[in-house]
């Protein structure tokens, strides 16, 4: 509840107006989920180090030191409320369970699917690419402009077409081990408190800056 | 080519959701289970179609691949293109969630319609040059298309934008002829290598 009220206290700050009542109350939400995640506190301290430089150039380069100190606090408080919501979303359940949390997000199964093959076959074609691309400039570095977009062209299409029959293979592979159905070997599991607060509260949070910015 | 956060009204970002869920649901129900690993194959080479710079002269460009997209998945572009750009939204800040449904219908619409206009036409077509003059005006409708939707996006959420938006359609002119040559290559050489892959 205090996340969700200091989002939309926050996003009352961004609408509206700084003043020192919303700073103070935005500045509760690190303190808040710092307790209750001590884990994120080491890459905070670097981000607010940063901060700090970001908010002594503001100061001196404003042409007012005490307003210029004041933005540079707001946007450090905003840096501080991005990452934290972020890095709660997307890395609070590790790469590995990123099935399991869609699975509780009740996306449909196809999408899932589709999210977690895109996910692994861009290091697969980035590899594949790269290396067509790399050996092409060892082979004809000075080629025209047409001749590029060409060549470009049948490297691209030629290796669309070579992890296609490799991604059909694969998916022969998944029907004949008994089909999508036992795709993910990850254990489903439900949201916890704190899921569903940080979740709440981004929702919250994103609703009020599309309210306050547009009503 | 993605609108960034934070630019779009409230009733234009709703109206992108609505868009793109609509989409979604039939290029969901449209794909068949058994092609879902080849739609996440061109999905991905979507996603790495923005980190692949070509050298044009003194600059460079990225090309997107919306085309050959829509030409090989037909509805399944939706779903496609909406995984690449959530990737991409969350790996390197191109674009964004909220802005998620817009990018995702300018672009959906964009590879969709020349799927539906120029799709048949080159599945049944025999002629070479055909086929290649066919994709050449896809690729680049396919941009122009873009570009004009994101411009009447722009537009919609304030008028100050028009100004803007008129910039994005023009500076994408050169991109249009670049991505219509890449797919008129592109295509012909998958309609003569291998057929079944066009949709």
């Amino acid at each position: 509840m205090m996340m969700i009220v200091c989002s939309l206290i926050y996003a009352l700050s961004v609408s509206v107006s700084a003043n020192l009542f919303a700073l103070v109350a935005a500045s509760l939400l690190p303190l808040y989920l710092l307790v209750k995640r001590p884990e994120i506190l080491k890459p905070l301290i670097k981000l607010n180090a940063l901060n700090l430089v970001m908010i002594i150039t503001l100061a001196l380069t404003w042409p007012n030191l005490c307003e210029g100190f004041i933005a540079g606090i707001i946007i450090a408080l905003r840096f501080n409320m991005i990452y934290i919501i972020f890095s709660s979303l997307v890395f609070s359940e590790g790469e590995a369970k990123i099935y399991d949390s869609l699975v509780s997000l009740h996306v449909p199964e196809k999408l899932r699917i589709l999210f977690l093959l895109t996910f692994r076959g861009i290091n697969v074609m980035h590899e594949r690419l790269d290396a067509a691309l790399v050996s092409l400039r060892l082979r004809a570095p000075e080629l025209g402009l047409v001749m590029r977009f060409k060549t470009f062209a049948y490297v691209t299409a030629s290796v669309l077409l070579q992890s296609s029959s490799r991604s059909d293979r694969m998916t022969r592979a998944i029907i004949c081990r008994g089909g999508f159905d036992g795709f993910s070997q990850t254990e489903s599991g439900s949201l916890n408190l704190h899921d569903v607060v940080v979740l709440a509260g981004f929702v919250s949070y994103s609703l009020a800056i599309i309210i306050l910015n547009h009503a | 080519m993605h609108i960034s956060e934070g630019v779009l009204s409230g009733s234009i970002l709703i109206t992108g959701w609505a868009g793109t869920c609509a989409g979604l649901a039939v290029g969901l129900k449209k794909t068949d289970m058994n092609k879902i690993t080849r739609t996440a194959l061109l999905s991905s080479g979507f996603f790495l179609a923005s980190l692949v710079n070509i050298k044009v002269g003194p600059s460079s460009t990225h090309l997107s691949f919306l085309a050959p997209m829509g030409l090989i998945l037909g509805w399944g572009v939706f779903p496609a293109m909406f995984v690449a750009l959530l990737l991409q939204a969350l790996l390197f800040h191109f674009g964004g969630l909220l802005v998620l449904g817009a990018n995702n219908f300018i672009m959906g619409v964009s590879s969709l319609s020349v799927y539906l206009l120029f799709g048949k036409l080159i599945r049944n077509s025999d002629s070479k040059i055909l086929v290649m003059a066919l994709a050449f005006i896809s690729g680049a409708l396919s941009i122009i298309l873009a570009a004009f939707l994101a411009g009447v996006f722009l537009t919609l959420s304030d008028s100050n934008f028009l100004t803007a938006a008129k910039l994005v359609v023009i500076a994408h002119l050169p991109l249009a002829l670049i991505e219509g040559l890449v797919t008129a290559f592109m295509i012909g050489w998958l309609k003569k290598s291998a057929p079944e892959f066009l949709l």
